[in-house]
């Protein structure tokens, strides 16, 4: 491990106090206006203001611009959103992006990632209504349970690598599947879910208040009929939440630690030769991506609150979504996750309700009318895209974007795809900006001092 | 989050009409309706109702939801349930079927609003299922969602739908607890529960196979198995039967020569198969694969269709219940069946008429109360009495847990042709069935609220 790569990602801790000289000498210091764009998005306080802006944007973005765009098409708002899938989006994404954690930079496959989303989902259920049903005691708790759960599957896990770890999760993830289908009936409900939670309001606001709602009973007046009074105190948290998650995994990944996760992803060996302990690095990984999918599960719990918790989220095809999500958007990016997770949930929960009528016109007379039913094929649209994305974009739909934003720069190159997969990567800071942070020396040397002791 | 939306439509529709924002407030604490303030408005506007749940219909179409199992065990009777649907919002449309006889109905939708659908998947699933529900009452505004199969899948999605006061019309879920303990009311049932098929069957199995007999279980485990095996074992216990022992085997079960091989044929008199769709239609062949039809009497509390064709002649003798049957002969029976035949080539099955029936009594309420405003249509739908629904008998949908006091039909097994594989054996009349409102399933309802 050399010093450098250290010092680059803990200088993004002074880069985000004084943003504005440092972009504005960071503009003097390198090329066109799209790597000066690149470079800032990986600025720790671009992308967290970012991400805020982009989870405010989210429902307004499915609901009334996809609403827009559908009426133009079709007339209808078929294509919409609604409210209430972007809070799932969300807790579905929080999941994923502690998934890419383990899958796209320690590159562990698991397939057992259920298992943590389910027993955090069914412990914030049970202590909402055994505990407390404030929200965030639900979510707290239903993160806390998953470590110590994950220490156990990893430790027994990761002692495989390859197919037999995926295995390995698997099989402990239908364990508890079946745990809570049968014998543990008495505690989840079995079949029949686990249905009478408990929310209380957060703050004081009942979580399906909207902000328009919070307005008019303080003050008596409306807002204006702007979409953002749409969002609602639940959203709001969940979206507070993914900010957190999107905010740690950027620490996790740009700092020293993160980057021997990757280095692990790219060559085992070499990571063992420098004298680190192989095992205990993944199993950090696996337990943080565990916790994460736990953050996720237990905030489902609290958008599922009417509906209640059902076996299907320990069930192994929740653990494969994961891992499609993933893909689909990109493993080995922040924004990938977010990105598949909400493609996948479109298509899973707006696709699905799709019906065309086809052989329309003269062709209804040789073929008769048939109707084109999305409904009960969702999951093979869910795969052509899936297939179409990944064949195309290695990297995903995130892959994919960028890729159309360099070709619209006209300036780029070679290959899109592995051009861009390279940006994502840690190490790519560019020179010119250690050098305009001269101040910052003094937090790496104690970061690494941190570090250090994991080292030994 | 509807609700909400909803008053804040509201609202803004006051501020229009020139109400200052303060004169808005002050009409919410008039209304009185206590509890959130917020949603005791005076039905501003001009309206006569408040707003509530998906309520005002806006535009000149009403949207109902098709929520049916499309994939999953249940699936093929899903895909008759959306014939059903299909055909009665065809009907509300353009007239035909019952629309031409029932009074309160004419062609041209309901309430002069052309009836629009969606339709989702439930994949037999309560999770999947509620999320397609949630997209039908937020993205389409649907005034009504009706579905089922699968009483886990009906009791998900009608809590949901008392919670958004949206309405919920049962098509077949037969689990005890629908309008029992899980009972809600925005959610009414007209297909009779596990208790009615247990004090129906009870009977009849007694005068057909003697008393004292040992009886053995094996059952879908979750809510509706779980209350067939506890209704079978309460009403055949109380016969002098005694029941050797019940076992759940999971919903979606393919291979089920396990738990049929740990049935004691020396003692077991009676072996209850309380499986449905594609389970039975696994479950019962599988049965007489292993020979217990020669050592005991098979009895499958609920008929279904898919069941039925899968076993063959391993039907004939088996005794169940079913809702109803394409064969009878009244004039609501033979138009629907006329219009299904036309449609589709083949006779329907009883889930197509509950979810045909489903969604012409919910019209028919809408056009009684003269609005879509749903506490004015439930209470139109509660205490309603009618006999023109293809039983050829009164049912009347009780108003104390919305379950239909109604006949229920015992069958055996009898396959004679296609579509048709079951002699009738009694029409049990709703006398012999029915319960108390603070008896069996309905002691532990408790209804919730209108608004």
């Amino acid at each position: 491990m050399s010093e450098a790569p250290t010092d680059t990602a803990a200088a993004e801790g002074p880069a985000r106090t004084d943003g504005g000289t440092v972009t504005a000498s960071d503009a003097g210091g390198s090329g066109t206006a799209l790597e000066r764009l690149v470079e800032l998005s990986k600025r720790e306080s671009v992308v967290v203001i970012g991400s805020a802006i982009a989870l405010l944007a989210l429902p307004v973005l499915l609901i009334d611009v996809l609403g827009f765009v559908s009426t133009l098409l079709f007339g209808s708002t078929k294509l919409a959103g609604y409210e209430g899938l972007s809070a799932l989006v969300l807790a579905f994404a929080i999941a994923v992006i502690g998934f890419d954690i383990l899958l796209g930079y320690t590159e562990l496959l698991s397939f057992g990632h259920a298992a943590f989303f389910g027993v955090a989902a069914y412990t914030a259920g049970i202590v909402s209504t055994q505990v407390s049903a404030n929200p965030l005691v639900m979510v707290f708790i239903g993160i806390v349970v998953t470590a110590p759960l994950a220490v156990v599957i990893g430790f027994l896990s990761i002692r495989r690598s390859g197919v037999y770890f995926a295995v390995l999760t698997l099989t402990f993830g239908q364990m508890l599947y079946f745990y809570a289908l049968g014998p543990g009936a008495w505690l989840t409900g079995g079949a029949n879910g686990l249905t009478d939670l408990q929310a209380d309001p957060l703050f004081g606001f009942a979580l399906s208040d909207t902000l328009q709602d919070i307005y008019f009973d303080m003050t008596g007046s409306l807002l204006l009929d702007v979409p953002f009074a749409r969002l609602s105190v639940e959203y709001l948290l969940l979206a507070a939440f993914t900010l957190a998650a999107i905010w740690l995994a950027y620490r996790i990944i740009n700092s020293p630690y993160g980057l021997i996760l990757s280095a692990i992803g790219e060559n085992e060996q070499r990571v063992d030769f420098v004298g680190l302990d192989v095992f205990r690095y993944k199993l950090m990984a696996f337990v943080i991506s565990a916790m994460f999918a736990g953050a996720g599960g237990a905030l489902f719990a609290v958008h599922e609150r009417i509906a209640g918790i059902y076996p299907g989220t320990l069930y192994w095809i929740t653990s494969g979504d994961f891992v499609i999500m993933a893909v689909l958007g990109g493993t080995g990016s922040i924004a990938g996750p977010f990105l598949g997770a909400l493609v996948f949930e479109y298509i899973s929960n707006v696709v699905s309700s799709l019906s065309f009528v086809l052989f329309t016109g003269p062709l209804k007379g040789i073929f008769g009318e048939f109707t084109l039913n999305f409904g009960s094929i969702w999951r093979l649209v869910l795969g052509g895209v899936f297939v179409l994305v990944v064949a195309k974009f290695p990297d995903g739909i995130r892959g994919a974007i960028s890729s159309a934003v360099e070709a619209a720069d006209g300036r780029l190159t070679g290959s899109g795809g592995g051009g861009s997969a390279a940006d994502s990567e840690v190490d790519v800071d560019p020179d010119p900006e250690p050098e305009t942070d001269g101040g910052a020396t003094e937090r790496p040397a104690s970061r690494d001092e941190e570090t250090g002791g994991e080292r030994r | 989050m509807t609700r909400s939306d909803s008053r804040t439509r509201r609202d803004v529709l006051k501020g229009a009409a020139g109400a200052a924002g303060i004169a808005g407030l002050a009409g919410c604490t008039q209304g009185g309706d206590g509890g959130d303030g917020g949603d005791g408005g005076g039905g501003g506007g001009g309206n006569q109702y408040p707003s509530i749940g998906n309520f005002p219909v806006e535009g000149d179409e009403v949207v109902i939801g098709f929520n049916v199992p499309q994939s999953g065990p249940y699936s093929a009777e899903g895909q008759d349930e959306l014939r059903g649907y299909n055909l009665a919002k065809e009907h509300l449309n353009n007239g035909g079927g019952w629309v031409d006889q029932w009074d309160e109905l004419s062609s041209g939708g309901i309430l002069d609003k052309t009836v629009a659908s969606v339709e989702g998947d439930t994949g037999t699933n309560p999770e999947q299922a509620t999320q397609q529900a949630r997209r039908m009452i937020n993205q389409d505004n649907a005034m009504m969602i009706s579905g089922g199969s699968s009483s886990a899948v009906a009791i998900a999605v009608q809590k949901l739908c008392q919670e958004q006061k949206v309405q919920f019309q049962c098509c077949l879920t037969h689990s005890n607890d629908t309008t029992g303990k899980s009972c809600v009311r925005y959610s009414t049932r007209e297909v009779f529960n596990a208790f009615m098929t247990g004090a129906a069957l009870a009977p009849i199995l007694n005068d057909e196979y003697g008393s004292n007999l040992n009886f053995y279980q094996l059952y879908a485990d979750y809510t509706w198995g779980q209350t067939v095996q506890s209704s079978m074992n309460k009403f055949l216990t109380e016969s002098g039967w005694s029941q050797i022992d019940s076992v759940p085997t999971p919903l979606d079960t393919s291979d089920y020569s396990s738990f049929l091989s740990d049935v004691p044929r020396e003692e077991t008199d009676v072996l209850i198969l309380a499986h449905y769709g594609l389970d039975a239609a696994n479950s019962l062949p599988q049965a007489v694969n292993q020979g217990l039809d020669e050592d005991m009497e098979i009895v499958v509390p609920l008929y279904n269709r898919l069941m039925a064709k899968a076993s063959g002649e391993a039907i004939n003798g088996v005794f169940g219940t079913v809702d109803w049957n394409w064969q009878y002969d009244n004039p609501a029976t033979n138009s629907f069946v006329e219009a299904y035949k036309s449609e589709h080539d083949r006779n329907p099955s009883y889930t197509a008429r509950l979810a045909y029936n489903a969604t012409m009594q919910y019209a028919a309420a809408c056009e009684r109360a003269g609005t879509f405003y749903p506490p004015e249509v439930l209470k139109e739908l509660e205490g309603h009495t009618y006999s023109n629904a293809g039983l050829g008998t009164e049912e009347e949908l009780r108003a104390c847990d919305h379950q239909a006091m109604r006949p229920v039909q015992v069958v055996r097994g009898n396959v004679q042709g296609e579509d048709e594989f079951f002699e009738l054996v009694n029409q049990t009349p709703t006398s012999e069935v029915e319960y108390a409102c603070d008896a069996g399933p309905a002691a532990q309802c408790n209804l919730g609220p209108y608004e």
